[in-house]
């Protein structure tokens, strides 16, 4: 199928042509069209001028399906950069790019697209001989983030970790649907190959040595492991630089130095080092919100303190953040979601919240799960959508929060490490939770009255029913991305009422039915820079598995990283088609557009697609956003 | 406003069976009183509470983070009610530096330990130094030897549990969340042993 042929219907689809939005300043089409990146681009090597314009871009070509295999090839070597460095380091590990592609394939997606990939297999299989303007990407990130193969680590840590291959246990633990909270494997230690095999292991360990957390396998069985990755890091530390990434074949070994805390990961998912970096920033953040940073003074009076027995009964809580690393963008793009709610909803949970907060209270917060309903800082604080996150980790997966009204303390590593918050928290019914935090250890009465009144107004004007009527009817469909683009009120079309009909006149009839949105749309992320918050569009076919979840979620990912490499300029576009998806993504200083779309859909639609999307964002933004939250701003 | 700072801090006006509900004049037969449960994690603390508040048993442990707070209130044989305000506490080490936030001001403080873990009973030792020290000083202390069902596995005597209870003052009791047994006793005889207000 040609995808020139496929759009010949509308006579906008070149980018450089005429702009049918209407809101010329901003529109996608003139980031790519400035660009000057038309579908066969091909500046095999792209300038610095370029970059330094904050132009990041992958053109895949746009020819007939049956060529994968060439055009992927060629769009590596187009990339520039930010997108080639990743690419081309593996190319070096191709024996391991194999293993990754069976490991996908025994894991057993749908065998259909299985093969597919296995074919074009363009991430993985990427020619041999880099191309001189590649491997200089790859040492300039070389020079900048590892001290890579020249220390020799590499060797140290082949020899603890053996290659990772079809691990069946974990791509079914893995799923979010079949997801159970604790540790698991807690009879493995490092000299079980089941424990080797695993695919990404978190650690926390004291400098000198001691365990303190393990993702997998029992703390104290791993003393000696724990050691080896002590050694490693004094290495060198010693040496004047500090080990940021090992790379072992097909593993990543990334560390995180915390003053006397250290945590490393050591993976081989293949996800970008600024992630995996970002997922430990997080695992730290995690354990000083139990305990605050004052536990370093722990090492400082006793170097090898034994901090294990003041994570006791956490596991759970850092098991459901490494859990949440794959299902959660929130890990990633550091802002939080809200609840979508009529705007008169919203507007009455924040009112009774702000009387609250005028009290003294610090933050008063209600969540949904993992979703933001309303939340209120006392004047001048503010939350960190990091803390948010990981405050609403510790008390969804602690159990005991919704036995009965707790009243706990908790540190907010945003706001202030060394000190401790006191968290009220009560749950309204299994999904529906308040938390009220004060820096006043003796508010406990306080609180608990300040949350009786909530939950009369809260029921009284209906907002808990309004917030399981949510659940029900979830967020935004790309199946309801409205087709013209006449301003509208914002009403939210849980009803379908703006969904496409199938005999439209539009331009989309010709993709296949009953798959995604128009245009080929998939799925997207919105994230409002502004407000510090995103908006998902619900998953639907064929993106419907918690497995094809999870490596969408990479994938956006991958692209976050690449556009955050290095600062975002003021605009900045990726496009990317490989053999699982188109990837479009559009970063301005207002927002990030992250963008799924089917791997044949067609360029400029696509990219029309994307103003579409960020249209009907704002035409809803008073249902999906929480806004002018006063006294909360960053 | 319902919640200002200025409103009387309950807190601080607690317990020892003063207050009465909802700020009313103080009722010789309505007493409000606090309690803590201090003891190891694990000993079956939010077991004992919820066996007591809600006639239920979990055997799935739930972690208590930090302390959760239930209340409960019991008709005495002389018509006396006692609600208790109870803090369940985590009995975690990070947590034992803040324990003095739940157990200040407490009129009762009900330390348990397990009979088949003597680790736990030296713990239970411990909370009752602990609160000789910083409790209240007419706080009312009771000991519990908890899991009493799992007698076949007992490393503690009933003897060294009365003996450490009569040495520090306190009332002794076996229970079982389990089971059930001496649950409701135990909240009984502690309401039985509450100074009565004699305000009128
Ligand atoms: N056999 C038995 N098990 C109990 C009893 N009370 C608690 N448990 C178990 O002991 C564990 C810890 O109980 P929990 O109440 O969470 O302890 P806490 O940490 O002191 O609050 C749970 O697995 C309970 O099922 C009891 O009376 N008998
Ligand atoms: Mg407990």
């Amino acid at each position: 199928m040609s995808s020139d042929s496929t759009t010949s219907s509308t006579s906008t689809d070149d980018p450089a042509n005429g702009n049918p939005d209407p809101n010329p300043n901003h529109s996608i089409e003139d980031q790519l069209a400035s660009t000057s990146l038309t579908d066969h681009g091909d500046q095999r090597t792209p300038s610095n001028q370029e970059n330094r314009n904050g132009v990041d871009y992958a053109s895949a070509s746009e020819g007939s399906a049956g060529s994968d295999q060439r055009e992927i090839e060629n769009s590596v070597e187009q990339v520039p950069a930010e997108v080639a460095e990743e690419e081309v380091r593996r190319s070096s590990d191709a024996a391991g790019g194999l293993t990754e592609v069976e490991e996908e394939l025994n894991k057993g997606g749908s065998g259909r697209r299985s093969v597919v990939w296995m074919r074009t297999n363009s991430e993985v299989e990427v020619d041999g001989p880099s191309s001189p303007s590649s491997s200089g990407y790859a040492g300039e990130r070389g020079s900048s983030a590892s001290s890579g193969g020249a220390s020799g680590i590499d060797e140290v840590v082949e020899d603890e970790i053996q290659e990772a291959r079809n691990d069946s246990v974990d791509a079914v633990l893995d799923s979010q649907a079949s997801w159970v909270p604790g540790k698991r494997h807690v009879d493995e230690d490092d000299a079980s190959i089941s424990w080797r095999k695993r695919k990404k292991h978190f650690f926390i360990l004291s400098h000198s040595g001691k365990p303190i957390y393990s993702r997998y396998g029992d703390e104290h069985k791993l003393a000696g492991f724990s050691a080896t990755l002590q050694a490693i890091i004094s290495f060198v530390e010693n040496g004047g630089d500090r080990v940021k990434l090992v790379r072992a074949g097909k593993h990543q070994v990334v560390f995180l130095v915390k003053g006397p805390i250290y945590l490393v990961c050591i993976s081989c998912t293949e996800e970008p080092f600024e992630s995996l970096r970002g997922q430990l920033e997080l695992i730290y953040g995690q354990m000083i919100l139990i305990l605050t940073k004052s536990v370093n003074r722990c090492f400082e009076k006793n170097p090898k303190f034994d901090m294990t027995p003041l994570l006791g009964g956490t596991d759970v809580v850092f098991s459901s953040l490494i859990h949440s690393f794959s299902w959660n963008p929130a890990t990633f793009l550091h802002a939080y979601t809200c609840l979508p709610l009529a705007y008169a909803i919203r507007q009455a949970a924040g009112a009774v919240l702000q009387d609250v907060a005028d009290s003294g209270v610090l933050f008063a917060i209600l969540m949904c799960k993992h979703k933001v309903v309303s939340l209120v800082g006392a004047q001048k604080a503010s939350l960190h959508p990091d803390d948010m996150l990981l405050l609403a980790n510790f008390v969804m997966s602690s159990e005991s929060f919704r036995t009965s009204e707790s009243f706990s303390p908790i540190c907010l590593p945003r706001y202030n490490p060394m000190a401790f918050l006191y968290a009220y928290v009560h749950y309204f019914d299994v999904d529906t939770y308040l938390m009220l935090l004060t820096t006043s250890s003796d508010a406990f009465y306080h609180l608990k009255d300040c949350r009786i009144r909530i939950e009369m107004v809260l029921l009284k004007s209906n907002v808990l029913s309004e917030i399981q009527r949510s659940l029900v009817d979830g967020g935004m469909r790309v199946e309801d991305l409205p087709i013209d683009l006449l301003p509208r009120s914002g009403t939210f079309p849980h009803l379908g009422q703006h969904r496409l009909p199938t005999d439209s006149p539009e331009t989309f009839r010709e993709l296949p039915v009953g798959v995604g949105g128009p245009a080929g749309l998939w799925h997207f992320i919105y994230r409002s820079i502004f407000l510090d918050q995103y908006v998902s569009s619900e998953f639907s076919a064929p993106i419907s598995s918690p497995k094809q979840q999870k490596r969408l979620y990479r994938a956006y990912q991958k692209l976050y990283a690449s556009m955050h490499d290095r600062g975002i300029g003021p605009h900045k576009t990726q496009f990317r088609r490989d053999e699982n998806y188109v990837l479009l993504c559009w970063v301005t200083q207002d927002f990030e557009l992250y963008a799924a779309f089917d791997p044949l859909a067609d360029k400029a639609l696509a990219i029309k697609t994307c103003n579409r999307v960020c249209q009907w964002v704002k035409d809803v933004e008073n249902e999906i956003f929480l806004l002018g939250a006063s006294p909360f701003s960053w | 406003m319902g919640c200002s700072s200025s409103l009387p801090d309950r807190s601080s006006g607690r317990l020892v069976g003063t207050n009465s509900e909802n700020g009313g004049a103080p009722d010789a037969k309505n007493i409000r009183v606090k309690l803590v449960l201090l003891g190891d994690s694990g000993v079956g603390k939010s077991c004992i509470v919820l066996r007591f508040v809600r006639g239920q048993f979990d055997p799935t442990s739930k972690v208590t983070v930090g302390a959760s707070f239930l209340s409960q209130t019991i008709a005495l044989q002389d018509s006396t009610t006692v609600k208790f305000e109870i803090w369940d506490t985590a009995g975690q080490e990070r947590y034992a530096a803040l324990a003095p936030l739940y157990y200040r001001g407490a009129a009762v403080a009900v330390v348990v330990y397990d009979i088949t873990s003597p680790d736990s009973f030296a713990k239970a030792q411990y909370w009752v130094k602990e609160l000789q020290k910083h409790g209240s000083p007419d706080i009312i202390m009771a000991l519990v030897g908890n899991k009493a069902d799992l007698h076949e596995k007992r490393e503690v005597s009933v003897q060294d549990g009365i003996e450490c209870a009569e040495k520090n003052g306190m009332f002794f009791i076996e229970t079982s969340a389990k089971t059930a047994d001496n649950i409701n006793q135990l909240f009984e005889e502690i309401a039985k042993r509450l100074p009565r207000p004699t305000t009128s």
